[in-house]
């Protein structure tokens, strides 16, 4: 059970040395080889977890389970699709799937954030107590700063927003990236000394054991 | 040669200060000196939630947006989400409540399944988990809109929202707040925290995204790190104070930072 947090801290701190320190080229090759097994393991874990939701959605058509209609969608969509693939990657078939079905539909959920962006915005804008009556004040400033009539009909905007997002936003922001950057640093201290391994999926009791 | 690579010393300093603080606090808990830290108030939210769930009969779902592990970026705070996972699932289990745990990509919904399984098996409720339907792996693209029909059919009553959050910060936190769930967010992306901390009843944001997964780990010489990190924030106050009283002055410090 130790095998994974040696390994751990033996790369990371290869990692961290040729970051700091000039090394010669072996040590730099290996790091190189190394960062691609990331690649590697990725995929692999890729394919363990199509083969999974692959398993999920047939058993859901076998079993009849709840919109199992769906699972037919996605099982008839992965046989096609990683069909062509396999066959031949650049085939224009599933080129034309990728760039006409698969790409649109990625867009057309993304663009999804606008409308909710809209609502969140709404409940976010309301003031509700003194705090959030500042929140509301700063956002529309920088609002009317960012539309093309706000400056025409207010000028004063223009600087006022410009102030808020440089300094106030700007400092509680800094301020974020040094305690984020600091519990990072903390958070790799103890991965390495492992001392913590929960993301490992090791469970508590293994520790008074070992 | 030089020693160190230029420009990078400054760093390296900052890296062995802070770090061999956080040892130093760890070791300390070795001998049984414990520093005092404050309770963060998400460990009993946490509870809280869940507690919610089972009441209402009604699941839980833990998201973690962004968990593609070979970027620098991304794992850190997924690492520390998964962290926070295997507290939350191990409550999940000891409460009885349904728990979710959708992930979009392979490598870390392999480390989630293992996760809630260990939890599952720790507190002796395994025979309560269908590993299958409690840590989904769905593609990403396609997740978006099973989970919020999934959100809106199962009437979640709980939420957690923690890792690497983007765009779908938004998404689902509207989505979960229509649904009526109670909801603890955080994440470190400073453009998405925001939206967690407007939308979300609690919410932990920055560094007690790490801190909590510290916290959790109920192994008081891990949660002792936490006061070699304060070690770094009095560094980081006083380097400020420092700057900006030479800047005023008109001396310039490039030349040191850039050593």
């Amino acid at each position: 059970m130790q095998i994974p947090m040696i390994l751990t801290a033996v790369i990371g701190l290869l990692m961290i040395i040729e970051f700091f320190f000039p090394m010669p080229a072996s040590v730099t090759s290996l790091n190189v080889t190394l960062r691609s097994f990331v690649t590697i393991i990725s995929a692999t874990a890729l394919i363990l977890g199509t083969i999974v939701l692959t398993i999920f959605h047939t058993k859901k058509v076998g079993t009849r389970g709840s919109e199992w209609y769906y699972s037919i969608v996605y099982v008839v969509a992965f046989v096609v699709t990683a069909g062509l693939g396999v066959l031949n990657v650049r085939d224009t078939t599933f080129l034309w799937i990728y760039n006409n079905m698969t790409s649109p539909i990625g867009a057309a959920l993304y663009s999804l954030t606008a409308f909710y962006i809209t609502s969140a915005a709404y409940r976010v804008l309301r003031a509700r107590n003194w705090n959030a009556a500042v929140l509301l004040v700063c956002a529309l400033v920088v609002l009317l700063m960012l539309i093309p009539i706000g400056a025409i009909l207010f000028p004063p905007v223009v600087p006022l927003g410009e102030w808020i997002r440089s300094f106030p936003s700007g400092a509680g922001f800094r301020g974020m990236i040094i305690g984020t950057s600091l519990g990072i640093m903390g958070l790799g201290v103890r991965v390495f000394m492992g001392r913590q391994k929960e993301h490992l999926g090791i469970r508590e009791e293994r520790r008074d054991s070992e | 040669m030089a020693l160190i690579v230029e420009g990078r010393v400054i760093g390296l300093l900052s890296l062995l200060i802070i770090a061999g603080s956080i040892i130093y606090y760890m070791q300390r808990a070795y001998s049984g000196k414990l520093p005092k830290l404050r309770r963060l108030a998400a460990v009993n939210q946490i509870d809280e939630i869940l507690g919610r769930c089972v009441e209402m009969g009604r699941p839980a779902y833990y998201l973690m947006d962004t968990v593609t592990m070979d970027n620098p970026s991304v794992l850190a705070p997924t690492v520390a989400a998964f962290q926070i996972l295997a507290y939350t699932a191990r409550s999940a289990a000891r409460l009885g409540a349904r728990f979710f745990v959708p992930v979009t990509q392979g490598l870390a919904y392999t480390i989630a399944s293992e996760i809630v399984d260990e939890a599952y098996k720790a507190e002796n409720k395994q025979d309560e988990l269908k590993l299958d339907e409690a840590v989904m792996y769905l593609p990403d693209g396609a997740d978006r809109m099973y989970i919020i029909n999934h959100m809106w059919s199962d009437g979640m009553a709980g939420a957690f929202f923690l890792g690497s959050w983007y765009h779908k910060a938004v998404i689902f936190t509207e989505n979960a707040a229509r649904v009526g769930a109670m909801m603890l967010g955080g994440t470190d992306t400073t453009h998405n925290i925001p939206f967690l901390v407007a939308i979300c009843d609690y919410s932990i944001i920055g560094e007690e995204l790490y801190a909590l997964g510290a916290y959790v780990s109920e192994d008081p010489t891990v949660s002792s790190s936490l006061a070699g990190q304060d070690v770094g924030k009095f560094i980081a106050v006083i380097l400020i104070v420092l700057g900006s009283v030479l800047i005023t002055l008109g001396m310039s410090i490039k030349g040191l930072l850039s050593m």
